[in-house]
């Protein structure tokens, strides 16, 4: 590797190196805000190495590809990791509770979001995924009082290790019909191949989207989702939602276009059936929550169907890959405003986490329920949100494409979800409860600018996209 | 058509002996069968021509990590009841099934290793070319995996903290008597 290599690959070795920090400072003095300090400045200089990094662009090796795409999302993530860090500082914290690991696990959780997000090839999908998980199962698993945390991390676990030995099956099954193991092989090898022996090549190729959608939790692999949003700490389920189904997401993505997947017809009917039957499926199972984490967990069931439509409409060229790009973009910015008032707001406490303890939020605290508000109205697609534009880029490639069948499937789940993202906003405006229930306590200032922040974020990729659009176009 | 049927013979004890590990009740029994598979599969690497990945599978699968299981089990199982559970270990009807599929695999590497030329039909992958790739072009691979191992570590060292920090019923006991 030369030197400029070195420098493309500059975001992967500042985060390993700072969890190399975070070792050694743990050995020497245990110190949970020096930790905590410590891992925002290696979040901070990541994000500044994400655009330093762009100039030297180039595939490092055979297993990463370090591009433009990628750079963005890897930025991405590494911010919503730097949200889900001012989230934690004071969320599940009891006295004398040691945190120095947690922040640990994130970094590394994070590393492997980043290798995944860049990744060509088999080996570093594999590890990256790997890598970002085993991290995960612990940080879902730690707070050490309550079951419902060890619950959740158990189901995650046992899962997720199922989901990798089908996608390590589908890799074997790839590898014996083609030879090869980076994306682009495969797309070389796989046209011919599937001439020869066509089971062979679908047999692999849907074992590894299985295994890749089980992270994503769309229907029918979507059963473990509302149990660990609801069981896993409020800051590491927003983690989960946004950096773990985010960077599988773009790997995904990759693999379908670097390995020309979009010639195959039945692929594209397996998936418009997943999509499909994830938009119905997620939407229609949301109606009914009680508990807003579990809400969120079929809305993302949903959301990622209708990632997968764009998906579909992908054919190698032209305004699709901009279309993922501000759909996650849009997708993880309203996420994370949403988990951040939750954590705010409820804590850990699973009593709070009901719908109805968010009533009349508005006169307890108008930031927070200003940030929730939008970000449920940016879910649902309103317009000036960014949810809107995001919407609305899936719907054009969808008509462009003449994919009816996907399209209604869209309009009917949208419209179901309208029910339930407003019902929040009518819970949090009654006014019958304000005087039984108190103030929330303190105001927290970091919490706040948190939601303030990526409220306006929302608001401004939803009412002035076009800065956007223009570098998304470009990237 | 010789290496087809040695290869079909190792997968099928590698497909019976976790089948058989899978429905053990018992933790032991079913480790052992463990064992029996991943050495059908070391066979299996034997065969396709990959010695190196054969002498990895056994020495670190079925010799370090699964010894290690089979280590803390019987540590955790003291006092008489442990006794009498372990000279249950050793009848005939708990080791016969995993040694008759051993000697399977023992039988088929013996007639292998006999054998003038050998079962490989595609060549030899050498030990020196398994390092020669881990170091070249898969080198990010090898340090992405230092990191899995890192955060495998951390996280099991806080979920095990749980249970290391509290003290023992006597001890807590005895702590109370002092008082």
């Amino acid at each position: 590797m030369n030197a400029s290599q070195m420098q493309a690959l500059l975001p992967v070795l500042i985060l390993s190196l700072t969890a190399v920090v975070l070792m050694i400072q743990a050995s020497i003095k245990r110190d949970q805000k020096l930790a905590w300090i410590i891992s925002a400045l290696g979040f901070l200089c990541t994000l500044w190495a994400t655009g330093y990094a762009r100039e030297f662009a180039q595939p490092v090796t055979i297993l990463l590809q370090v591009d433009s795409w990628s750079l963005f999302f890897s930025a991405l993530v590494v911010f919503a990791a730097l949200v889900t860090l001012v989230l934690s500082r004071k969320s599940f914290s009891p006295e004398g509770e040691r945190k120095e690991e947690y922040y640990l696990l994130l970094v590394l959780s994070v590393l492997g979001a980043v290798v995944l997000i860049q990744s060509s090839h088999m080996v570093s999908l594999l590890l990256g995924m790997e890598l970002m998980g085993v991290a995960l199962y612990a940080m879902i698993a730690f707070p050490e009082k309550g079951l419902l945390p060890l619950e959740a991390a158990i189901k995650y676990l046992v899962l997720s290790a199922c989901a990798s030995a089908i996608l390590l099956f589908g890799f074997a099954l790839l590898y014996a019909a083609t030879g090869q193991l980076s994306y682009v092989g495969i797309g070389q090898q796989a046209a011919t191949a599937y001439l020869s022996n066509p089971l062979l090549v679908m047999a692999g190729t849907a074992m590894v989207i299985s295994g890749l959608a089980f992270k994503l939790s769309v229907v029918p692999f979507h059963m473990w989702t509302p149990d660990v949003y609801q069981g896993a700490p409020t800051p590491v389920t927003g983690f989960l939602a946004t950096v773990s189904k985010g960077a599988v997401f773009v790997a995904l993505t990759r693999f379908y276009m670097d390995a020309q997947l979009y010639q195959y017809q039945p692929l594209i009917t397996a998936l418009s059936i997943i999509a499909v039957a994830s938009m119905l499926i997620g939407n229609l199972l949301a109606l009914r929550q009680e508990d807003i984490k579990r809400l969120l967990a079929y809305s993302s069931i949903a959301h990622f169907g209708y990632l997968l439509v764009v998906l579909i409409t992908l054919t190698g060229t032209g305004m699709a890959s901009d279309a993922v790009t501000f759909y996650l973009a849009a997708y993880i910015l309203t996420s994370l405003a949403a988990f951040a008032v939750i954590a705010r707001v409820a804590g850990e406490d699973q009593h709070k986490t009901q719908i109805a303890a968010f009533e009349g939020l508005f006169w307890r605290d108008k930031i927070q329920a200003t940030a929730l508000t939008v970000a449920m109205l940016s879910f649902a697609g309103i317009p000036l949100t960014a949810g809107f534009m995001a919407k609305f880029y899936v719907v054009s490639l969808a008509i462009q494409g003449s994919y009816w069948f996907l399209l209604s499937a869209l309009v009917i789940g949208s419209a179901i979800a309208i029910y339930y993202y407003l019902r929040i906003i009518f819970s949090m405006s009654k006014t019958s409860v304000i005087d039984s229930v108190g103030d929330i306590g303190v105001q927290d200032y970091s919490a706040n600018l948190t939601a303030l922040l990526l409220t306006a974020l929302i608001l401004m990729l939803g009412s002035w996209p076009q800065p956007f659009i223009t570098f998304a176009g470009g990237l | 058509m010789l290496e087809i049927t040695l290869f079909y013979i190792a997968a099928t004890v590698a497909l019976v002996a976790t089948i058989l590990a899978m429905t053990r009740a018992n933790a032991i029994h079913a480790l052992i069968y463990l064992i029996v598979s991943l050495l059908a599969v070391a066979v299996i690497f034997y065969l396709i021509g990959a010695p190196f990945a054969a002498a990895l599978e056994i020495v670190i699968y079925a010799g370090a990590i699964m010894v290690l299981f089979v280590f803390v089990i019987m540590m955790l199982n003291l006092g008489e009841k442990g006794d009498a559970r372990e000279k249950q270990w050793l009848s005939p009807a708990v080791w016969a099934g995993p040694a008759l599929l051993a000697v399977v695999l023992f039988a088929e590497l013996l007639y292998v290793i006999s054998s003038a030329n050998g079962p490989v039909s595609t060549g030899v992958v050498s030990a020196k070319q398994v390092g020669l790739s881990l170091f070249g072009p898969y080198v990010l691979a090898v340090e992405i995996a230092s990191m899995l191992l890192l955060a495998g570590l951390v996280g099991s060292f806080h979920l095990g903290r749980r249970y290391l920090d509290r003290n023992t019923p006597e001890e807590e006991k005895s702590q109370r008597g002092a008082e």
